[in-house]
């Protein structure tokens, strides 16, 4: 049998996307129209549909992505979902506004707290399993990937690093939140290869700290316009300006350091990762995520609405065109998978309304 | 005899083979140099997503096996491969279209019955269930039931005049500031303090009682939470915002149609009590010009309007006000305030000499109730 060795890297990137608006249009449309007339039902059948797109015009180094996920299992993942979760909340929900009825706001609390611990558990749960279940579904050569991992461990260290994270001030905050990746990563694997994740922590710390750092560069600046208004009746404008640099930084300055952050620690993130001899690396930087988001924005405002249907497609699009990866696949040595899979699809996740990464 | 090239993963691992497939109609083999695998079924194969142009088929019990056809595939064999499913199942088979309206009259069969379904089983659920949930919901309401010797008596006067076969099992004055009154599950109705601080006479009282008597002998309650849930249920799996939304436009047309039934059955016990109509209606009157203040304030109208209020005539004023009110009247929970206004104000009789629902002190005993209660718990505060 003859090595047929891959080089990456061959050709540009070795991750490629070959879809189109039009293409994906026809899919989009129906699926908008059945989700409609099922009362919501259909939307995990075109969960798949979207996702069996996307990854088919996916390339990585030679061949294409392939999804095997069906609406079924996700469905079936959903249920499961209001089973185990919505049928204690629902009675907890009216139990609880009994209790405050009846003047035992205090019961009513220590409930609440709990439910918000386990929901809280959940999520880190549900972000692993669909991890899991996204890695399980996805074959390439033939291989998929998985984890044998059930994620019920990773729960308690999601709750319990995030907590640590924001006690002191939310300084460790990027410290879990690396942690946590790093610790959902190496419990991945992909045929035979576990996925070895080192992102460091300390590469996005100075990201992070501009959070800290921007109220006293707002604070001087509009203290030095302020002072420009003069005295007297022009201090009123004065005030107004310390005020509107206020709000100005809640809405603005937050929601773009974040974004930065986020943009660093996904890079960092990726560029940890590797699977046996290959290593991953993620080319987008602020201003890349800016102009997604900025035209996600118009897209949606100037369709009203229409344009959320295709945000999907946007987003994989971007993570893929910006995906890299060098080294080599021994494609001999790329065996088939022997995780288990689960037979239900990520409903926890669809429940609670988390993204995967 | 089939003879054809194919791609090929085995699955086993990440290699791309290029082997020949020859078979029949039945079965078929992959031979390669120096290997062959088989024989397959083609019965066995699965329709997936196309590679570029490639036709994709995997095994049902290999996974990730699949055989790739590069380019266009013979008659004779793509008369034996499996169709691959585009919308699912069941849509695949009947056609999008027809699913479309199918799945959208099923859709609205579905919706229609649990809007509707609540209103034909309420009446058969036992009583007792019914209160003994209601007890369990509300209990003594954390304490904030106002009692004094005269206004309980005064109160016990209002209610067996309206209610003499005692069909709600209690009715109490909530020490909490609204003007509003609600009819509970296991019927229990509670009149809010505000309402009666603000009531000009102990008939206007009397309406607000008798309509929640009428929620009580309707048992709108059961069936609105009933109602609530089966929507939050089939709506759930429609994304947030627009479920909800539709959830809320459904509750309100319920609640329209119940509440013109609460103010028949209101109209009902006054007669039977021989109570006077006309407070009732002058409340809605208030209410209707509450609205009107609160919707065209004075700083929004023309500078022409502004400058001599004293030369306005209320009423002309209040009549655009009450127009939009009417036409957005399907938006609102209950019926507008004129609509209501105009029904009990209808209802008097002309002429008729009324008796007056509580005497002068009993009224005054009612008003005072909250205020007199030292021990009574206030609003809606969790300071308990």
């Amino acid at each position: 049998m003859e090595e047929q060795d891959v080089q990456a890297m061959q050709e540009g990137s070795a991750f490629g996307f070959y879809g189109t608006w039009k293409e994906y249009a026809p899919i989009a449309f129906t699926n908008l129209l059945l989700t409609i007339v099922t009362l919501g039902i259909y939307k995990f059948w075109a969960t798949t549909r979207t996702r069996s797109y996307l990854w088919s015009r996916t390339r990585f180094i030679d061949d294409r992505l392939e999804w095997t996920g069906t609406g079924k299992e996700l469905f079936f993942g959903f249920l499961m979902v209001l089973l185990l979760l919505g049928v204690p909340f629902l009675f907890l929900q009216f139990g609880a506004q009994a209790l405050v009825m009846q003047g035992h706001a205090g019961i009513a609390g220590i409930l609440g707290f709990l439910s918000f611990i386990v929901i809280f558990y959940m999520i880190g749960v549900a972000r692993f399993r669909a991890l899991r279940y996204r890695l399980g579904r996805t074959y390439w050569h033939g291989i998929r990937g998985g984890s044998d991992d059930n994620g019920f461990g990773y729960g308690w260290s999601y709750v319990w690093k995030t907590i640590v994270g924001y006690i002191p001030m939310g300084l460790l905050v990027p410290r879990a939140m690396m942690s946590l990746w790093n610790e959902r990563w190496n419990h991945m694997s992909f045929g035979p290869h576990m996925f070895q994740s080192q992102g460091s922590w300390h590469d996005t710390f100075k990201r992070y700290l501009l959070i800290y750092l921007l109220p006293f560069m707002i604070i001087p600046f509009s203290m030095l316009v302020a002072s420009s208004f003069g005295s007297g009746r022009m201090l009123a404008g004065g005030v107004l300006m310390i005020i509107l640099f206020g709000i100005a930084f809640i809405y603005i300055g937050i929601p773009l350091i974040m974004l930065a952050f986020y943009a660093k620690f996904f890079r960092v993130g990726v560029s940890g990762l590797s699977l046996s001899t290959l290593d991953f690396h993620f080319s987008a930087r602020t201003m890349d995520w800016l102009k997604l988001f900025f035209v996600d924005v118009l897209l949606v405002i100037g369709t009203l609405g229409i344009g959320l249907i295709f945000l999907q497609y946007r987003h994989w699009k971007f993570f893929i065109t910006h995906m890299e990866a060098t080294g080599e696949i021994d494609l001999d040595a790329l065996t088939q998978s022997d995780t288990t899979m689960s037979k239900h699809g990520e409903g926890l996740l669809d429940a609670l309304d988390v993204g995967a990464f | 005899m089939i003879n054809v090239p194919v791609w090929h993963y085995d699955g086993r691992n990440a290699n791309k083979w290029q082997p020949r497939l020859l078979g029949d109609n039945q079965s078929f083999r992959l031979i390669d140099e120096g290997w062959e695998a088989g024989p397959y079924q083609w019965a066995d194969l699965v329709a997936l997503d196309t590679a570029g142009a490639d036709a994709v088929f995997g095994h049902a019990d290999a996974q990730g096996w699949r055989l790739g056809f590069a380019g266009d595939i013979p008659a004779d064999v793509a008369a034996l491969l499996p169709q691959r499913a585009r919308y699912g199942g069941i849509i695949d088979r009947i056609g999008l279209g027809k699913a479309s309206v199918a799945f959208a009259c099923v859709a609205a069969l579905v919706v229609f019955g649990v809007v509707k379904a609540p209103g034909w089983i309420a009446p058969f659920v036992p009583q007792s269930w019914e209160d003994t949930m209601g007890d369990a919901m509300v209990g003594d309401f954390g304490g904030r039931f106002c009692h004094s010797k005269e206004g309980d008596a005064a109160l016990k006067t209002l209610v067996a005049k309206l209610d003499p076969d005692a069909r709600a099992r209690s009715v109490e004055v909530a020490n909490i500031p609204m003007v509003n009154a609600i009819a509970l599950p296991g019927r229990r109705i509670i009149l809010f303090d505000g309402l009666i601080k603000g009531a000009e006479s102990p008939e206007e009282v009397a309406g607000v009682l008798g309509h929640e008597l009428g929620h009580v002998e309707h048992r709108h309650t059961l069936t609105a939470m009933m109602r609530q849930l089966g929507l939050s249920v089939i709506l759930g799996g429609m994304d947030g915002m627009g479920g909800a939304q539709v959830n809320a436009l459904l509750g309100l047309s319920f609640s329209r149609e119940a509440e013109r039934e609460a103010d028949m059955t209101a109209l009902e016990k006054m007669k039977a009590a021989d109570v006077s109509p006309r407070g009732t209606a002058a409340f809605f009157k208030r209410m209707g010009r509450v609205k009107v203040d609160e919707e065209q304030p004075e700083s929004d109208k023309p500078a022409s309007e502004r400058k001599a209020p004293e030369n306005t005539d209320k009423k002309t004023r209040s009549i655009p006000v009450e127009t939009i009110e009417r036409a957005t009247g399907w938006l609102a929970s209950h019926p507008s305030s004129r609509s209501r206004y105009e029904l009990f104000h209808n209802a008097a009789v002309k002429g008729h000499d009324y008796a007056p629902a509580l005497s002068a002190d009993q009224w005054k005993a009612l008003r005072s109730m909250c205020k007199v209660d030292k021990t009574v718990k206030s609003g809606w505060g969790l300071g308990f």
